[in-house]
């Protein structure tokens, strides 16, 4: 038998596999399924989410066909099937039901699109359909493949250096762009994202991105909404592959929900980073029990992740989360030292504008520049305390300390994530406002500096 | 069974649907009520709206006959991978004969549209380039159960 460790890429899902059962009565069924997922060499799973005549079928004869597509070539392998045992949670249900959920949530399914339970089949063989094959000559010639090896240069090498240039990063912010560069000059990675929690309740907000057209720093994402939620609420890594084909799906569902009388949520979540990410990886950024952040890693090309760099990734989301909540930490202390000017910080351009008006909207807790939309919550209060302080008195050096004894602000006395707060205000001043800047101007401290006349309103 | 109402059971848009180049299973079964699948490359349905012949490819047959002339019953899922607005037809084998040359065009037609729709998903032409096709044996059937296949609720259901 075709050893179903070299059968990788089929299970990924990226062209739709087809489930041939048979009823007690001798009547043949064929389904389509959204995903086929390996178990271990003898076994496969399928998910289970609506009850139907193939549910039916396995449940009174537990004989069974899959057909599998190999996206790479195109060669059909038809695998024989005998159900096992349906399991509802474990493992193998919450790795397939969170793949599943995620892909729910963009199409406002959450709830209807869901696994009942991951259904357990034993595979009795595995045989290549020899006249389907898609490219011409190439599986045949190929033959089956071992496992395939991890398309990401994880070596000891690079990881090597990667350690060190997280050791090299003087502050929060400057790791946070040098974990992204290492993920693209060294890993290949070409769009990522950090997200760290935001200070509203099961919500993160992006902090640092690399490779999109837009920044995007400041987008918020709700604890369970698309791939980035869910990897915060379940604290576990997610793979999808083939996102566009399992839209598709998805929104199929979608519209016989509607049809059915059920409806699924009229606002769907827009995919924070590319329009159309074929392959999403997000690994939670874990220090013990507690959530730092998700790490997003997308792409839009043919390149596919694969189960192996979901593991070397989730061992190095420990390690980021570590050497990240160790900056916290660091400049927290405030040791006042001074350091060397960020690199790649924009400067103020010919573009600066001569006079801008500042907004502040006290029940929105937000700040519109010119009447487009800048920053809200704490980055808000603290953007609108020092414009404050140096219209009134001329002060433009100011310290995370005095900012923390500010009562106005309304830190929590433990875990205030403030420095994370002022990277992510000096990160939106740079996108949308140049004309104002945070300079650090040492460990816990910085400085304002502006550009022309900033005119400051209030309104309630 | 057959429907008890005289209506055939397959209305002109579902006729319209069936032959644009779809994807196409075929599936049967053996003595030992062990299931087993085959791709078909195009269907057309008779002018009594109540039989449909698939086309596959002449060396994925015999297994399917094989089943076939012991146990009649046949299951057909079409499904559109664009949308993957699907339905089922279940019913009994008829007959089966070699494909014609002048059916070659239509199943090429349908093979072409199918692949312009796995175009549209990000399948690009060149991983299906070497689908074997041709020569083709035509299977009949006479449908008598109809069902929703889309996925989702009532996945499965009679279609109305």
């Amino acid at each position: 038998m075709i050893p179903l460790e070299s059968l990788t890429s089929c299970f990924q899902g990226l062209i739709p596999a087809w489930l041939c059962t048979c009823s007690r009565d001798g009547v043949p069924n064929v389904a389509i399924l959204s995903h086929v997922d390996y178990v271990d060499s003898r076994h496969v799973a399928l998910s289970f989410q609506f009850f139907n005549k193939s549910k039916r079928n396995v449940s009174e004869n537990p004989k069974a066909m899959v057909r599998l597509y190999d996206p790479d070539t195109m060669q059909v392998y038809a695998l024989r099937l005998r159900f096992v045992r349906t399991e509802t949670e474990g493992p193998l249900f919450e790795s397939m039901r969170l793949r599943i959920e995620a892909i729910a949530s963009y199409s406002g399914l959450k709830g209807i699109f869901r696994l009942l339970g991951a259904d357990v089949y034993e595979v009795l063989s595995v045989e290549p359909v020899e006249h389907e094959a898609g490219l011409l000559a190439l599986a045949a010639a190929r033959g089956p493949r071992s496992a395939q090896p991890s398309g990401v240069p994880f070596t000891m090498k690079a990881l090597q250096e990667l350690s060190e240039r997280i050791h090299r990063a003087p502050t929060l912010d400057c790791l946070l762009d040098a974990i992204l560069e290492t993920l693209e000059s060294i890993f290949g990675f070409r769009h990522s994202m950090i997200l760290l929690a935001s200070d509203r309740p099961e919500r993160l907000e992006t902090i640092a991105s690399r490779g999109y057209r837009e920044g995007g720093v400041g987008s918020e994402v709700g604890f369970g909404e698309g791939i980035i939620g869910m990897v915060a609420e379940a604290r576990k890594p997610i793979r999808i592959s083939g996102m566009l084909r399992q839209l598709v799906y998805a929104d199929a569902v979608a519209k016989r929900a509607q049809l059915s009388g059920l409806s699924p949520d009229a606002q769907r979540i827009p995919l924070p980073g590319l329009p159309n990410p074929e392959s999403q990886l997000g690994i939670p950024l874990l220090v013990r029990d507690e959530l730092i952040g998700v790490l997003c890693i997308e792409t839009d090309t043919s390149y596919r992740f694969h189960e192996e760099d979901r593991a070397y990734l989730e061992v190095l989301g420990g390690y980021l989360a570590i050497a990240i909540q160790n900056a916290l930490l660091r400049e927290r202390a405030e040791e006042a030292e001074p350091l060397p000017p960020r690199p790649g910080a924009p400067q103020p351009s010919a573009e600066v504008r001569p006079r801008i008006e500042l907004t502040h909207y006290r029940s929105d807790e937000c700040i519109l520049v010119d009447g487009e939309y800048l920053v809200r919550s704490l980055p808000a209060k603290i953007l609108w305390k020092i414009l404050n302080e140096r219209q009134a008195s001329g002060q433009s050096e100011f310290t995370n300390r005095l900012l923390r004894l500010d009562k106005s602000l309304g830190l929590p006395a433990f875990k205030d994530n403030l420095e994370s707060r002022l990277i992510l205000l000096r990160r939106r001043l740079e996108q949308r406002c140049p004309e104002i800047r945070i300079v650090q101007s040492g460990r816990g401290r910085f400085r304002l500096e502006l550009s022309g006349e900033v005119a400051l309103a209030e309104r309630p | 069974m057959p429907p008890a109402s005289s209506t055939p059971p397959i209305s002109d848009p579902l006729a319209c649907f069936l032959e644009h180049g779809l994807s196409i299973t075929v599936a049967t079964r053996d003595d030992e009520l062990q299931p087993d699948g085959a791709t078909a490359w195009a269907a057309l349905v008779d002018g009594d709206r109540t039989h449909l012949t698939v086309f596959l490819y002449e060396k994925a047959v015999p297994p399917v006959l094989r089943n076939l002339e012991q146990h009649s019953e046949i299951a057909v899922l079409f499904d559109r991978p664009t949308e993957h607005r699907a339905c089922q037809l279940k019913g009994r084998f008829v007959s089966s004969r070699p494909g014609r040359a002048a059916e070659r065009s239509q199943v090429e037609r349908q093979v072409e549209a199918f692949r312009e729709e796995l175009e549209a998903i990000g399948i690009p032409r060149a991983m299906t380039a070497g689908w074997s096709y041709w020569p083709c044996v035509a299977i009949r059937f006479r449908v008598e159960r109809l069902f929703e296949q889309t996925p989702g609720p009532g996945a499965g259901e009679p279609m109305r």
